[in-house]
């Protein structure tokens, strides 16, 4: 049931916005921790490399160095740095210092002094003789019989094949692929290739680590996820969990890369070794080369159709980039087939298979969109390859095709988060609307009937589908506890963990619904793995529709109590009494006292208690969002320049609770979706050396690049999620790849598979 | 990178801005906008001197010419009405292509001329305009064609002197400036300006800048000379698209391969000089 929402479904103000407009000190390097050392890493020089000798003689005698850590002092602790739920699906092949390196940039050693220049002036006088090994630069190479083993340690353990430098593999048939091709009356084959990308957060990753006045470890840090930062330390550093606390203040945005626990172990180390506080930040250079990117991918996709346009069998392979370490190199991977094949459920036979491996280049890990956008790139240009093939209008093969609420798919049950999944049937699904509106505002039937040609220039339009997940069945558990003042205000402590995206104010509009007050009465606290109860974390487009459940779920128990001291107060059952504008009002007699009297009676008069309840979430579904894009592209014939006019997108995310922050994250992922088509590219030297690592020379969009850009969210209804709401974060980065590519064989007649599409891309495809 | 300025100097004329250079030998630094010291900073610089307070900035016409004074920002530039008139809207043009207004709000003109970046849009213009610079060091007052400046060992020369402005000359007919780039605010993958003056339909003069080639800009004679005498069109403009792609000398850097910038420097060029040539016949009527 959708509410008549008060506060759902309504801007309201962020609950942090004051602050932040202000200037505040709300973020981790905020704090200022007299005393406190600098922390700094030395970096491999070579792609794949045996340190052979280590001596930090000289570098420990540089007035100021507190301690320097390498393989030969700290113990051999076999982890992942990927902050996922438990059981963890990604290879523990990472050490906090290993004896080899495996990339440009991976971990050698790392100092503790008392200022930045000591620290850097230890890093030079390290000692270390290499012994340089072949490096493995592509993932042809990492394949090729004969290429040597990037994981050759006896003790790492999860690995697919490490001799082969496979570090995952799936393979997911369904019906019987040979014979639903040859049934299929229209083949066609799709192979696209996204490259080395990077999430460009504007905060870099940075911690703090301290100690509190019993000893305790206290990391304030920059991460997605708090509790999986605890886990994963407590394992490194060898510490019990319970002397471990996260905090995680407000943060200057992640997109994934803070879904991993990069610097937190050996910020934590240093601090114990030197027992000191230590402040560590990566720089702009750190964070393109030495924290993660999206996994590169090559998604070859074959279709077969009847000729009335139904799917009737889908391959898809997928050959997965995961660079030195395997962080979340399966779950990407699966969510490469499992985000993008049930969209078309109508194909009865599907093959997903492929191979996630290692080479010696930076290492790749969660990112928006987190496989699904690798996967709808090939998909999407697919599927507009058969619509020309069988002569239909691309929305018309969508709307033949696409899944329906009521319906399923195989792919559910048959891939989960690294293992296999649960059966689901779709409950909402507002596509076909948002095909219709999308279509309506970009003038598709118009523009797609008569291509545009202005001297030189060539527009076309082009477009893509795409839906997501919200949250991961039955591993996300999320929790909330509210209290209530004796004023009648709440407290609201989540484990969620706003990221920039807003969800602290959804958060509080969710409760604020529930409990009958306007968000400003709501103190929302996120998170602090010693003050607020457990949550997975901000990733999997998880936390409006897991986190929004738990805090649903506690709201409502609080209700309940408010009502039942209210029902004392009035002299009449809670079941005739209803909570709203901050009153609890007799449904009989009009009769009614505020929160604030009901506060200070519980609190202090009579049958005191403090009305205050948690409760906790675990998905049994994920239910997708869905997103139609469209796009309309200028192709300069003659230069390759391509420029993204105008771009349209419908979304289907249940009841937006938030409308301006849903539409806020549709419009920031299309922005980063089109950075990947049109210029966003990590490159290497022959050495796997990154080279453009900055800014300057690796470009994403700016607001100035922006297109006429125009976002719908359409109505729909989500029964399983908080109000009706589902997810947002992530649907809109899987459609401009794609729907841009479309768009430029519609203006000029070539394909564009490989990402991004730079004008020396295109020109060589115009050439032929 | 750490800043180990011990100093920082407000200079209050240019003989103060000098001798403090001077007595800091090498390990000084004059600031202006502050962007290349902050992009690639020297780790020797002990010393900053600030020529914001020496009247440096201020943008005056001067007989159909520009006089720009070397500490005025590229955004002081754009708001100037001088500026705006000057060729025909020519420099706004080229400017309102530079970065971003944040880093426009920073960036000296006097800053783009010392640092003379090969990728830059503002010396491929000032390379067509045939624009002056002026300075002073310790032996006195020197000015120069920016093109013959920057063949020489110009930074060695300058980091001993202060800019103090720069002179773009009047021309009778007009300019164009053409940029391909990956995005809005990117340096340029290819960047031209391209000027004609046009006399009874023919082309009287040409002066016309590649840069970012990835060397800096410079005038293609040939091509100035293939134009001269010629009629402005169509039939022009296609020979230049096929004489530039054969002709032309470029290179690769990791921005853009050599076989792209050889097959766009046609195209630019050619729909740069179509714009100049429109704008060149308006003006003439």
């Amino acid at each position: 049931m959708a509410l008549e929402g008060k506060v759902v479904g309504r801007n309201v103000r962020k609950v942090d916005g004051l602050a932040l407009a202000c200037g505040r000190p709300k973020f981790t390097l905020d704090l200022d921790l007299p005393g406190a050392l600098v922390g700094k890493i030395l970096r491999s020089p070579y792609a794949h490399a045996r340190i052979l000798r280590i001596d930090t003689s000289r570098a420990e005698a540089v007035p100021g160095v507190a301690c320097i850590l390498h393989h030969g002092n700290v113990d051999r602790v076999p982890y992942t740095t990927a902050g996922q739920g438990w059981p963890e699906p990604s290879p523990y092949d990472n050490f906090l210092f290993d004896r080899k390196v495996r990339f440009v940039g991976d971990r050698v050693a790392a100092v503790a002094a008392e200022t930045e220049e000591a620290a850097r002036e230890a890093l030079r006088l390290i000692e270390v003789d290499y012994e340089v090994l072949p490096a493995v630069l592509s993932p042809e190479e990492a394949l090729a019989a004969g290429a040597p083993a990037i994981h050759d340690e006896d003790d790492a353990e999860g690995i697919y094949d490490a001799q082969h430098n496979i570090a995952a593999a799936v393979d997911i048939p369904v019906g019987d692929i040979e014979r639903g091709f040859a049934e299929s009356d229209v083949i066609v084959e799709a192979s696209c290739e996204i490259p080395y990308s990077q999430h460009v957060a504007l905060e870099p990753h940075c911690v703090i680590a301290y100690f509190d006045e019993d000893g305790r470890l206290v990391l304030r840090t920059s991460t997605q996820v708090p509790f999986h930062v605890r886990r994963i330390v407590a394992r490194v550093v060898g510490l019990p969990m319970e002397k471990i606390r996260v905090v995680k203040p407000r943060i200057g945005g992640g997109f994934g890369s803070k879904q991993e626990v990069i610097l937190e172990p050996v910020a934590a180390a240093l601090a114990l070794r030197a027992g000191r506080p230590v402040v560590m930040a990566l720089d702009r250079a750190e964070v393109f080369t030495a924290t993660r990117t999206r996994h590169p991918m090559r998604v070859r996709v074959k279709l077969g159709a009847k000729k009335d346009g139904t799917l009737h069998a889908i391959e898809m392979e997928a050959l997965s980039n995961t660079g030195a370490y395997g962080a979340h190199s399966l779950t990407v991977l699966s969510n490469t087939g499992s985000k993008t094949l049930p969209l078309y459920n109508k194909a009865p036979h599907l093959w997903f298979h492929g191979k996630a491996v290692y080479t010696n280049l930076p290492v790749a890990g969660a990112y928006r969109g987190y496989g699904a956008t690798q996967g709808y790139f090939a998909l999407e240009v697919a599927m507009d390859m058969l619509a020309e093939r069988l002569g239909m209008d691309p929305i018309e093969l969508r709307l033949v095709n696409h899944i329906r609420a009521g319906e399923t798919s195989p792919i559910f049950e048959k891939i989960g988060e690294g293992r296999e999944g649960k059966p689901q049937t779709v409950k909402s699904c507002a596509l076909e609307e948002c095909l219709r509106v999308g279509a309506e505002k970009i003038g598709w039937r118009e523009k797609r009937a008569r291509r545009r040609r202005e001297g030189s220039w060539a527009y076309g339009v082009g477009m893509s589908v795409s839906m997501q997940g919200s949250g991961i069945t039955g591993i996300d558990m999320a929790a909330a506890t509210i209290m209530m003042n004796e004023n009648g205000s709440f407290r609201l402590l989540v484990g969620a963990t706003d990221i920039g995206t807003g969800s602290d104010t959804v958060l509080a509009q969710i409760a604020a619904e529930v409990l009958g007050v306007p968000v400003e009465r709501i103190s929302v606290y996120s998170s602090d793995t010693d003050f607020t109860p457990f949550d997975t974390g901000a990733y999997a487009s998880s936390t409006t529709y897991v986190s929004g459940m738990a805090v649903l779920r506690a709201a409502r128990k609080v209700r309940e109590a408010i009502l039942e001291v209210a029902a004392g107060m009035l002299a009449e059952p809670p079941e005739d009494l209803e909570l709203a504008e901050e009153r609890v009002t007799s449904k009989k007699t009009g009769k009614s006292v505020t929160l604030s009297e009901v506060g200070h009676r519980a609190t202090y008069v009579v049958d005191q208690r403090h009305i205050i309840a948690s409760a906790s979430f675990v998905p049994e579904e994920s239910p997708p969002p869905f997103a139609a894009f469209f796009c309309e592209v200028a192709v300069d014939t003659e230069t390759g320049v391509v420029r993204v006019e105008r771009f349209v997108a419908a979304a289907d995310c249940g009841v937006a609770i938030h409308p301006k922050l849903a539409a806020g994250q549709l419009e920031g992922a299309i922005v980063q979706g089109i950075g990947h088509a049109l210029s966003e590219e990590l490159l290497f030297s022959e050495k796997g050396r990154c080279t453009n690592a900055n800014l300057f020379d690796y470009r994403i969009p700016s607001a100035l690049d922006v297109p006429a850009l125009e976002v719908v969210l359409v109505d729909s209804e989500e029964p399983s999620g908080p109000l009706g709401a589902k997810s947002i974060a992530e649907v809109g980065i899987n459609g401009p790849l794609p729907a841009i590519s479309n768009a430029i064989y519609h203006a000029v007649g070539v394909r564009l598979t490989r990402a991004p599409f730079t004008p020396a891309r295109v020109l060589a495809a115009l050439r032929g | 990178m750490r800043l180990k300025i011990k100093r920082f100097h407000y200079a209050r004329d240019v003989e103060e801005a000098l001798s403090l250079l001077s007595a800091y030998r090498g390990r000084g630094a004059i600031l202006a906008g502050g962007l290349d010291l902050a992009r690639s900073f020297n780790p020797k610089l002990e010393g900053l001197i600030d020529i914001s307070g020496l009247g440096l900035s201020y943008v005056h016409e001067q007989d159909g010419g520009l006089r720009i004074g070397a500490t005025t920002t590229l955004t002081e530039v754009l708001e100037s009405r001088a500026a705006r008139e000057y060729l025909g809207g020519f420099l706004a043009e080229v400017v309102g292509q530079v970065a971003n207004p944040p880093l426009r709000n920073q960036a000296t003109f006097g800053g783009a001329v010392a640092s003379a970046h090969p990728w830059a849009d503002l010396p491929t213009a000032l390379v067509a305009v045939g624009a002056e610079v002026r300075w002073v060091d310790q032996e006195g007052e020197h000015r120069a064609r920016v093109e013959e400046l920057w063949q020489g060992e110009f930074r060695r020369l300058l980091s001993s002197a202060v800019i103090t402005e720069i002179f773009l000359p009047p021309w009778e007919g007009a300019f164009a400036f053409g940029k391909l780039s990956r995005n809005v605010g990117d340096i340029a993958l290819l960047n031209c300006a391209c000027g004609l003056g046009i006399e009874d339909g023919k082309v009287a003069w040409a002066r016309v800048a590649l840069g970012a080639t990835p060397r800096r800009g410079r005038r293609l004679l040939w091509l100035e000379d293939l134009l001269t005498g010629e009629a402005p069109g169509e039939e022009l403009w296609q020979v230049v698209r096929e004489q530039v792609e054969a002709n032309v000398e470029v290179g690769a850097d990791r921005r853009a391969s050599a076989a792209w910038r050889r097959a766009a420097a046609g195209p630019l060029l050619a729909r740069t000089l179509a714009r100049a040539a429109e704008k060149a016949t308006a003006r003439q009527r």
